[in-house]
């Protein structure tokens, strides 16, 4: 704030000083100005009146000519003040209307209020280098999770969509360049209450750029970013940024594991969707030979997964030279030609994976009228023809934004689900299955909750309190309900991590060590539930062993009292 | 040799020598003090006060705060000035109007020995 009253006076230097001199000059003449009174006596304004009556001459109020009626000399010199106060007077006027509106003054203050609501932030927030498609549906995640959010974003178009978002908290945004790491101190870089920052820019060397200003300025904060090229990723590694998504990798390694995997797939998807939501089965692709549309990055990630899955692909690219293919057919594919030419009939599967939505549409529906019964990828670039998309109804639709939303929320609602869902991935399909039908059996069909809970005494005061005092508490503890002990929360442990050693899915009769962290998903319910098991230790003890403990001193005397007889 | 140094070098020394000008004399004698002195002193002082805005160095908070002092006595001098002429006794009036610029002068002198350190600490 000071700086701009420092920009604003310093601006106003010269209507202030053009002001005071006119003023002065007016001031004096007037007081020298010889006049006559009521009775003909000479008299002469003194300085005060003069002031009196130039000030209210120059602003234009005019009360008139007061106590006399002026001499011929009196009103000469008004006269040429008029002229001499009223136009500066309406030169400074001006001058600080231009200056409210000017777009420096502005752009400093919305900073300075930027950088004091982040400064007032009292509970932990994420700080997000963009506001494009993914980082939208983060934010909005984020922030019905009851997590707070700070964006920085340098189009403000985008910026005035999140204006007019309704979200819970208030979310403070900067329109600015995230390279900049003046802008990342004022977004709260060093803000003892900051989580990590996520850079999720469809430019990577602004991602880029981000993260290694952010590990310069605070090694200790995490950093997601998304990376495209593996150079840059490379590069981003080389900097100790923790996680570095690339959408692309990601989708390949997703349909892979859908191809081999199907139960891995449904639970990885199950359990890093947007809870609350349902999630349809999805098919199984099949195996065979696939047409593939599209060599880029998409394309070479979705071939590598299905050549290791041993499927063998037709690849048709537009530019080969470009994308350096070596065997494909030449075309775009949205012509039936090309795709004859790749033998389409006899194909299983096709993949439009170029970067042009009308494109990939154009060669799905040419494919499909070729054959029917081909199982159809389909890369979605732009979330805006979702409408397009929705009603072409592919098998499966790839959408880069959506990937990369899934994947931060892995990493920073609980940081044990991304560890969970990495040992999953080496677990066969048929366990997969099983842990599916048990969660469903529990928490129903809709996308549950997933939180993780460490004992400590700061998160859980009662479990490490009876711990301390040699009262086994079990996990299965914690899945009873706190006010109906012989009934069961709606919650499933997925992983418990004691001394850095995971135990996947861990037995219910666990019994619990202080320092432990425990991964959970269930319902909302069951969350608000095991809050009151793990902070009440009157609950808990309920819980344990169904004895209700008095609340008043003299009920729980006389307790002891009869329990001593 | 810069133009704005002159200006504001000169604005700040005259609105010292201005004030000084007004102060001297007997403290109780309305004949040693001129209503038009005082004048020029305060839009002299003004003036220096809005040469120093928007300077954001140490010393030019200081040389502002200073200014900032001086206005505040002489336009409570004018003000009792032009609120008590002629309802009180002419001599402790002008006790009050000078002991006033003398504070004043005070804060200019400050402002002016500022300036003069900050001259020499130039070293050019």
């Amino acid at each position: 704030m000071n700086s701009i009253l420092f920009l604003i006076l310093r601006r106003l230097r010269r209507p202030l000083i053009l002001i005071i001199v006119c003023f002065s000059i007016a001031i004096l003449g007037l007081s020298l100005m010889p006049g006559v009174d009521n009775n003909g006596q000479p008299w002469r304004l003194s300085i005060f009146e003069s002031f009196y009556l130039i000030s209210y001459t120059a602003t234009t109020i005019g009360f008139g000519e007061i106590p006399y009626p002026y001499s011929q000399a009196q009103r000469l010199w008004l006269t040429f003040s008029i002229y001499l106060t009223v136009i500066p007077w309406f030169y400074a006027i001006g001058k600080i209307i231009t200056l409210l509106q000017d777009s420096a003054l502005r752009q400093a203050i919305t900073t300075e209020r930027f950088a004091r609501a982040v400064a007032e932030l009292k509970e932990p927030f994420y700080i997000l280098c963009s506001y494009g498609e993914s980082a939208s549906v983060l934010a909005k995640t984020l922030d019905e999770k009851g997590m707070r959010v700070v964006v920085i974003e340098s189009q403000q178009e985008r910026l005035n969509e999140l204006d007019l978002a309704e979200t819970r908290s208030v979310i403070p945004h900067l329109c600015a360049d995230a390279k900049l790491p003046e802008n990342l101190i004022r977004a709260g870089v060093h803000h003892p209450f900051c989580s990590g920052v996520v850079t999720l820019t469809d430019n990577d060397e602004v991602n880029l750029a981000v993260a290694v200003a952010v590990k310069l300025m605070n090694p200790n904060l995490p950093v997601l970013a998304r990376a495209e090229r593996d150079d840059i990723a490379a590069n981003m590694a080389s900097f100790g940024t923790d996680h570095i998504i690339n959408p692309y990798t990601l989708f390949g390694e997703q349909l892979a594991m859908r191809v081999h995997a199907i139960g891995t797939y449904i639970l990885h998807e199950w359990l890093t969707d947007v809870p609350g939501d349902t999630l349809l089965p999805p098919e199984n692709p099949p195996r065979g030979r696939w047409v593939v549309c599209g060599y880029g990055r998409f394309g070479k990630s979705v071939v590598q997964n299905l050549e290791r899955e041993n499927i063998t692909t037709t690849i048709v690219e537009a530019t080969p030279e470009l994308t350096g293919c070596d065997n494909c057919i030449v075309g775009s594919g949205t012509e039936a030609r090309t795709l004859l030419e790749a033998d389409i009939t006899n194909a299983v599967g096709i993949v439009a994976g170029t970067d042009n939505d009308i494109n990939n549409l154009s060669i799905v529906m040419t494919a499909y009228e070729l054959n029917p019964k081909l199982f159809v990828v389909i890369r979605k670039n732009r979330r805006h023809n979702d409408t397009l998309f929705k009603q072409f109804n592919a098998d499966i639709t790839m959408q880069p934004t959506e990937i990369i939303a899934h994947e931060c929320l892995a990493h920073m609602i609980a940081p044990l689900l991304a560890q969970f869902l990495t040992l999953v991935r080496t677990q066969s399909n048929s366990w997969a299955n099983q842990l599916i039908s048990e969660l469903v059996s529990v928490v129903g069909e809709t996308v549950p909750e997933r939180w993780a809970i460490s004992i400590q005494e700061s998160t859980t005061p009662a479990i490490t309190e009876l711990l301390k005092q040699g009262v086994p508490v079990s996990l299965h503890n914690l899945t009873q309900d706190p006010v109906e002990r012989s009934k069961a929360l709606n919650l499933v442990p997925l992983l418990l991590l004691r001394d850095n050693v995971p135990m996947l899915v861990p037995p219910i009769a666990t019994g619990l060590r202080i320092g432990d962290q425990i991964l959970f998903c269930g319902t909302p319910d069951a969350r608000s539930g095991l809050n009151i098991s793990v902070n009440n230790i009157k609950a808990l003890t309920y819980v344990i062993d169904g004895i209700e403990v008095p609340d008043s001193l003299a009920w729980r005397w006389f307790k002891g009292f009869l329990s001593r007889k | 040799m810069n133009l704005e140094k002159v200006i504001f070098g000169f604005f700040i020394v005259l609105a010292m020598t201005l004030n000084f000008g007004f102060f001297l004399g007997d403290i109780d004698n309305a004949h040693h003090h001129h209503v038009y002195e005082l004048y020029a002193a305060i839009i002299v002082s003004l003036i220096a006060t809005v040469l120093k805005f928007g300077d954001r160095t140490h010393v030019g908070a200081i040389l502002l705060s200073t200014s900032l002092a001086a206005d505040i006595q002489l336009i409570a001098a004018a003000i009792l000035w032009a609120a008590l002429d002629g309802k009180m006794d002419q001599a402790s009036l002008t006790v009050y109007i000078v002991s006033l610029s003398g504070g004043a002068l005070m804060a200019n002198f400050v402002s002016v020995i500022l300036l003069i350190s900050e001259t020499i600490g130039q070293r050019r």
